[in-house]
C-alpha cells in the first residue's frame, strides 16, 4: 500500500505562502467590487462599463499592450533568430540583456532623456541641421497614441524575449534543418516545420508576460502617458487614490477586470498548448 | 543495361587541411542499390552530405540523369535522405509526417501517402504522434517519408545504428526488400559490413576518401584489392602488404604432404558464432589478431601453431576495380 507521504505537500507550502499576499489582495478587489460593505451589487460594473472614460480607457490600454507585446515579441524573435549564434557567447548576451538590470521608470526617464521634443535626440537633429528647432521634432512621449509607451516597453522587454527564446533556438538540432532541405523545403518550411513548434509554448508564455505586465502596470503610462485617453492603470490609480473615496470600488471593479481578461486569455493559451499535438512534443503520450 | 541515374566525378572535398574525398567517382544505375562501407569517422556520412546538396564539393561535379546538379541546392535536387535518427516530427501525427515530405516537394497525393502507409505496415498507427511509436517504426516512418518526396536516389546513412540487435536484422530485409520492390536507387551508408552485404548490389569499400574496392560480396572476399579491403571484410589473414590467406585455408594442426607456412600464435579467447566455435588467436610476427572458426577445438595449452598451405596464399589484386 502506498504510504502517506508529506513531502510534496511541504515542497508545495513556499509557493502557497507566497501566494498568500497576492490571493488576499485579489480576493478583497474582487469582494470591493461587488460592494462587499455596503450590500452585495453588480453597480460598480455597470458604471464603469457605461462610462466612456473608462471603455476608451481599456480599448487604449488592450490597443498599447497588443502593440507593444507584439512587436517586442517579433523583434526579439528575428533578433534571436539571426544572431543566436552570437548570442551564445557570453558578451554578446550579457549585453544584449543590459535593459533588462533598469526598472521599468528608469527607462521611462531614459526615453523622455532621449525622446522627448527637448530630448537628446531632438538637440542632435537640430545641431545636424535635419529640423530647424526641437519643437519640430516629432511628439513620441506624452502622446495620445501611446508611442512613448509602447517604445519604451518594446526597448525593455526584447531583451526578456531574447532571454526566453535563446536556450530554444540553442536546443533546435540544426538536423532537423538538413531534413527540410532534402525533403525540399523553404527557409519559410525551415521555420514552420522546425522552429514553431519549439517556440509556440514558449512565444506563448512570453507574450502572456509581457501582455498582462504592459496592461497593468503603471509606471511607464504614468511618466509617458496623457491624460487621455489614459492606460486603465493611471485611471485605477486615480480612482483609488483620488480625492473621492467613493470611487474606490471602482478601482476594484476596473482591475478585476482586466485580471479577468488576462485569466481568459491564459486559460485559452494553455487549454491550447495542452492539446495532444503540443504534449507530444514534450514526449508525453496522450 | 538501365540508364545511369547519379554520375559522380572526380569528387573531392578538404575541411581546412583534411581531404575527406580524394577524387572519387562512380555511377549509379537506376534501381540500383550501392552499399558504402568503411570505418567510422572515414568520411562517409560527408560524401552523403555532398550528394544531397548540404555541402558543397571543393572539386568535382554531380550528374543526375545527364544533368549537372553540382550548383544545385539541396532542396532542389531530386535526392532523399535518411538520417541516423529518424528525426520525426514531434508535433506531427504519422501521417502528417509522411505527407508533409510529398507536400513540400509538391508532390502529394492521398493515395499515395495511404500505399506509403500500407506498405511500411504502419496504417493502424496513423494517428500516432512519434513519441507513441518505437524506434522501428519512427525509422520506417522516416523511410516512407523521404520516398513520399519521389526521389531519383535515396541516400541512407546507417539509419539502423541506433536500433537493437534484433530489429536492426528485421528492418534491414524489410528495407531492402522495400527499395527493390519500389525499384529506387539507393545508396546505403554503413560501417558494418554484414549490413552493407545484406543492403547493396554492389559494395564499395570507403577509406581515406576513396573507394578502395567496388564489388559484390564474392568478389570482395575471394579478390580484395589491397589489404585495406581485406582486413574490413575480415575473413582473411594478411600476411604481408602483397599477400593473404583466406582463413578457412588456415589449420591448427599439421598438414601431411603439403608444403606449408607456419607461424607462431597465443590463444586468448574462445567464443562461439553461429553455433561453431570460433578461436581468437593473437599472432606476434604478424603483429595481428585472427578470429579462426575452427571444428572442433581440443587444444589444451595456449600456444597454437597456424598452418597455412602455400598453394592457398593469394596476391592482392593489383588493378583493383574502379
Amino acid at each position: 500500500m502506498k504510504s502517506f507521504s508529506l513531502k510534496p505537500y511541504l515542497l508545495f507550502l513556499p509557493s502557497v505562502l507566497f501566494m498568500l499576499l497576492p490571493l488576499y489582495g485579489l480576493l478583497t478587489a474582487v469582494l470591493n467590487s461587488f460592494g462587499r460593505h455596503r450590500g452585495w451589487t453588480l453597480d460598480y460594473y455597470r458604471q464603469i462599463f457605461e462610462s466612456k472614460r473608462f471603455v476608451m480607457s481599456l480599448a487604449f490600454s488592450l490597443q498599447t499592450a497588443l502593440i507593444a507585446t507584439l512587436l517586442s515579441i517579433l523583434i526579439g524573435l528575428v533578433l534571436t533568430r539571426s544572431f543566436y549564434p552570437i548570442l551564445e557567447k557570453i558578451t554578446p548576451r550579457v549585453s544584449v540583456w543590459i535593459p533588462m538590470l533598469f526598472p521599468h521608470f528608469v527607462w521611462g526617464y531614459l526615453v523622455i532623456l532621449l525622446l522627448s521634443e527637448t530630448g537628446v535626440a531632438a538637440q542632435l537633429l537640430t545641431a545636424a541641421g535635419w529640423i530647424s528647432d526641437p519643437q519640430h521634432f516629432p511628439v513620441l512621449t506624452r502622446d495620445p497614441h501611446g508611442i512613448g509607451i509602447i517604445l519604451t516597453y518594446v526597448w525593455k522587454e526584447v531583451p526578456l524575449v531574447i532571454l526566453m527564446l535563446l536556450p530554444v533556438y540553442a536546443s533546435i538540432r540544426p538536423e532537423y534543418y538538413a531534413l527540410v532541405d532534402t525533403l525540399g523545403g523553404s527557409v519559410w518550411n525551415r521555420i514552420t516545420a522546425v522552429e514553431l513548434p519549439h517556440l509556440l509554448p514558449v512565444l506563448m508564455e512570453t507574450s502572456l508576460i509581457i501582455f498582462s505586465f504592459t496592461l497593468s502596470a503603471y509606471e511607464v503610462p504614468a511618466l509617458l502617458g496623457t491624460t487621455f485617453p489614459e492606460m486603465v492603470s493611471v485611471l485605477s490609480y486615480d480612482w483609488f487614490y483620488g480625492s473621492s473615496w467613493q470611487k474606490r470600488p471602482l478601482a476594484f471593479a476596473a482591475m478585476v477586470s482586466i485580471s479577468f481578461v488576462l485569466l481568459v486569455l491564459s486559460f485559452i493559451g494553455y487549454g491550447y498548448l495542452n492539446k495532444a499535438r503540443w504534449r507530444a512534443v514534450k514526449g508525453n503520450r496522450s | 543495361m538501365s540508364p545511369t541515374t547519379l554520375e559522380v566525378k572526380q569528387l573531392k572535398k578538404t575541411f581546412q587541411e583534411d581531404l575527406i574525398l580524394n577524387d572519387l567517382s562512380f555511377q549509379l544505375n537506376k534501381g540500383e542499390i550501392l552499399s558504402v562501407v568503411g570505418p567510422s569517422g572515414s568520411g562517409k556520412t560527408t560524401l552523403l552530405r555532398v550528394l544531397a546538396g548540404l555541402e558543397s564539393p571543393t572539386n568535382g561535379s554531380l550528374w543526375m540523369n545527364g544533368k549537372d546538379i553540382t550548383a544545385t541546392k539541396a532542396n532542389r535536387r531530386d535526392i532523399s535522405l535518411v538520417f541516423q535518427q529518424p528525426l520525426l516530427f514531434p508535433h506531427m501525427t504519422v501521417k502528417e509526417n509522411i505527407a508533409y515530405g510529398a507536400k513540400v516537394s509538391k508532390k502529394y497525393s492521398k493515395p499515395k501517402i495511404e500505399r506509403l502507409m500500407e506498405a511500411i505496415g504502419m496504417s493502424r498507427y496513423r494517428d500516432h504522434f512519434p513519441s507513441e511509436i518505437s524506434g522501428g517504426q519512427q525509422q520506417r516512418t522516416a523511410l516512407a517519408r523521404a520516398m513520399a518526396t519521389e526521389p531519383e536516389v535515396i541516400l541512407f546513412d546507417e539509419p539502423f545504428s541506433s536500433l537493437d540487435p534484433a530489429l536492426r536484422q528485421d528492418l534491414r530485409y524489410w528495407v531492402r526488400d522495400f527499395l527493390v520492390e519500389q525499384k529506387t536507387t539507393a545508396l546505403f551508408v554503413t560501417h558494418d559490413m554484414e549490413e552493407a552485404m545484406i543492403m547493396g548490389d554492389q559494395i564499395a569499400v570507403f577509406q581515406d576518401g576513396e573507394f578502395q574496392q567496388i564489388g559484390d560480396a564474392s568478389v570482395l572476399h575471394h579478390s580484395p584489392a589491397n589489404q585495406k579491403v581485406a582486413s574490413f571484410m575480415g575473413g582473411h589473414l594478411i600476411l604481408n602488404e602483397n599477400e593473404f590467406v583466406p582463413l578457412a585455408e588456415i589449420h591448427l594442426s599439421t598438414l601431411e604432404g603439403v608444403e606449408t607456412r607456419t607461424f607462431k600464435g597465443r590463444l586468448e579467447h574462445l567464443t562461439y558464432q553461429h553455433g561453431r566455435p570460433v578461436a581468437h588467436i593473437s599472432v606476434p610476427a604478424l603483429a595481428s589478431r585472427v578470429a579462426l572458426p575452427v571444428g572442433k577445438f581440443t587444444a589444451d595449452t595456449e600456444e597454437v601453431t597456424l598452418h597455412i598451405p602455400t598453394s592457398c596464399i593469394q596476391r592482392f589484386e593489383v588493378n583493383h576495380h574502379e
